[in-house]
């Protein structure tokens, strides 16, 4: 099948950078030439790549403007064709081209609003089996608490931001005027999905972010407490580690638990 | 065997979802595309989930590439036959086209160069895809804008030929033989007359787009009178043939769509009886020969 692989890879090729030679390879007719014809599936291809980045990056587009937003979609779809059967991800390494690539690197919020959006679209399809319970919680043997180890919902990432990029992003989702842009110290944000199928974001405390990066690295729940010793007395920790571990069960953030 | 009738059916979208599952409209079927729903979960599977259980479905994939020259995408089969446990459709189609090269996809849906080779070639792969299955599928009649000049054949030989030999069924899309008659100039009677009808299973109607003297396959319109002559033309040739409305962009509200599919069972009650288009049980097309 050389013979198609080749036809194959000279119209690919002019999908991604106009080589002509599969012009002699197309009929013309009176009505449009072979290359008009071929111009039919070019334009296409870019829309049609085009539109999955605009679905996915909405913020993005409009905080940069028709214009910019063209060019970086641009320039993605000529540094990234895509390798996936499934759209959905063609445009998930975005972030990191606004993130190395000038222009777009000379604002250092757009990479900040890039990530949200991955983030809230990584989490609206993301899988999700069980959510842990209070209930749950309490059958837990005492003995097992020393090595309690927490699974989370694939849904839930946490993401460092030093803008005041989510106001941004909720500024334009809600189609409002975003705010002036201001430089933050480093703050994580966590986002998850709920069993309502909503995404639901938060800021989190130094500590608690602290205790989460720990339980997502399936440290246990002694080690987790150690951990806490820097920001709490010997006293306050126990309550303090135990009040994370019910905001994480209340907000559903938890799938389950392994001891 | 006698072909199954599913009724009359449209393409499941988003804009639809909390219609359909709040008001639940009188729709005989739904057609989903299958690339939606093989993700890890969320709302497209919750939703699908919901539907599922009161809507009989068929699975109509866009990514399949059968006619690559790349290898099987053993992955895509996998996840495609995973969908198809959760789903129980009664069918499973895809195009008949490449849409991916050197592990390049190109998201379309490109025209083969209709010759024996190329039969050959696909046979052989739909063979290999409907034992990984497990069922006998369907494929898809394109819209096409380009004409190879290895291509020696016409194109409803081609499509008899492959359905033949890799024992698989046609899904004929009437509006893209109307766009390609335009496009390549051949009478789209000629093509409904050369399509084995044994092999027909499914039809799609869409509406299309002119570009000067070409017509584009946009599904962004509705139906348009002379795909609707032309699908009366195919009922007479085939009989009752499972149809559906496909609408991907510039989507109306349900009820609107639901109207134009109206319009298809009006003409189908007037060139068949009713004991033609009394609708078929559950279906499971058999596993490859």
């Amino acid at each position: 099948m050389s013979e198609l692989h080749d036809l194959q890879h000279r119209f690919m090729d002019y999908l991604l950078q106009e080589s002509v030679a599969i012009i002699d390879d197309i009929q013309s007719t009176s009505v449009l030439s072979a290359k008009d014809r071929l111009d039919i599936y070019a334009s296409a291809y870019k829309l049609r790549l085009k539109e999955a980045i605009t679905s996915d990056y909405g913020k993005v587009a409009s905080y940069l403007g028709d214009d910019q937003f063209d060019q970086l979609m641009e320039r993605y779809i000529e540094k990234h064709p895509s390798h996936t059967t499934n759209l959905r991800y063609f445009s998930i390494n975005l972030p990191e081209l606004v993130r190395d690539e000038a222009p777009f690197n000379s604002l250092a919020e757009l990479y900040e609003l890039a990530c949200i959006e991955r983030a809230f679209a990584d989490s609206f399809d993301a899988k999700s089996i069980h959510f842990a319970t209070l209930e749950e919680l309490a059958t837990i043997p005492e003995q097992a608490w020393e090595t309690l180890q927490f699974k989370f919902q694939s849904s839930l990432q946490i993401l460092w931001l030093e803008h005041n990029s989510f106001p941004i992003w909720k500024a334009l989702a809600e189609d409002n005027v975003p705010p002036k842009l201001e430089k933050t110290t480093l703050i994580a944000w966590v986002l998850w999905r709920r069993s309502d199928l909503i995404s639901h974001y938060k800021v989190l405390s130094e500590a608690e972010v602290a205790a989460l990066d720990l339980a997502l690295k399936g440290e246990s729940f002694a080690v987790i407490c150690e951990k806490l010793l820097d920001f709490f007395s010997e006293e306050e920790t126990p309550i303090k580690a135990i009040g994370f571990l019910q905001s994480w069960l209340a907000e559903e953030m938890l799938e389950s638990f392994n001891w | 065997m006698t072909r199954p009738f599913l009724g009359f059916g449209l393409g499941l979208r988003t804009d639809h979802y909390q219609h359909v599952i709040d008001e639940k409209p009188q729709v005989d079927w739904f057609e989903i595309i299958s690339e939606n729903y093989m993700v890890p979960g969320g709302k497209p599977l919750a939703n699908l989930d919901k539907i599922r259980k009161d809507y009989p479905m068929v699975m109509h994939g866009v990514s399949m590439s059968i006619g690559s020259t790349n290898p099987i995408n053993m992955t895509y089969l996998q996840k495609l036959k995973t969908l198809i446990e959760r789903v129980e459709p009664q069918w499973v189609s895809d195009h008949l086209c490449w849409t991916s090269v050197n592990d390049i996809n190109s998201h379309d849906l490109l025209p083969l160069p209709y010759n024996e080779a190329t039969i050959d070639h696909i046979v052989d792969r739909i063979k290999q895809t409907q034992d990984v299955l497990g069922r006998q599928m369907l494929i898809e009649n394109l819209s096409s804008y380009v004409t190879y000049n290895n291509s020696d054949m016409p194109e409803w030989e081609f499509i008899n030929e492959i359905a033949k030999r890799a024992d698989c069924y046609i899904l004929l899309d009437i509006n893209n033989i109307f766009v390609s008659a335009n496009n390549h100039h051949f009478e789209p009677e000629q093509y409904v007359n050369g399509i084995d009808s044994d092999r027909v299973m499914q039809f799609h109607l869409a509406g299309h787009s002119y570009n000067g003297d070409m017509i584009i396959d946009t599904h962004d319109h509705d139906v348009c009178d002379p795909v609707w002559d032309l699908y009366k033309y195919a009922l007479g040739r085939f009989g009752a043939v499972s149809t559906m409305i496909e609408r991907d962009d510039n989507i109306p509200p349900f009820d609107e769509l639901r109207k134009e599919l109206a319009i298809a069972e009006k003409i189908a009650t007037k060139v068949l009886t009713s004991k033609q288009l009394k609708i078929s049980g559950n279906v499971t097309l058999a596993g490859a020969a």
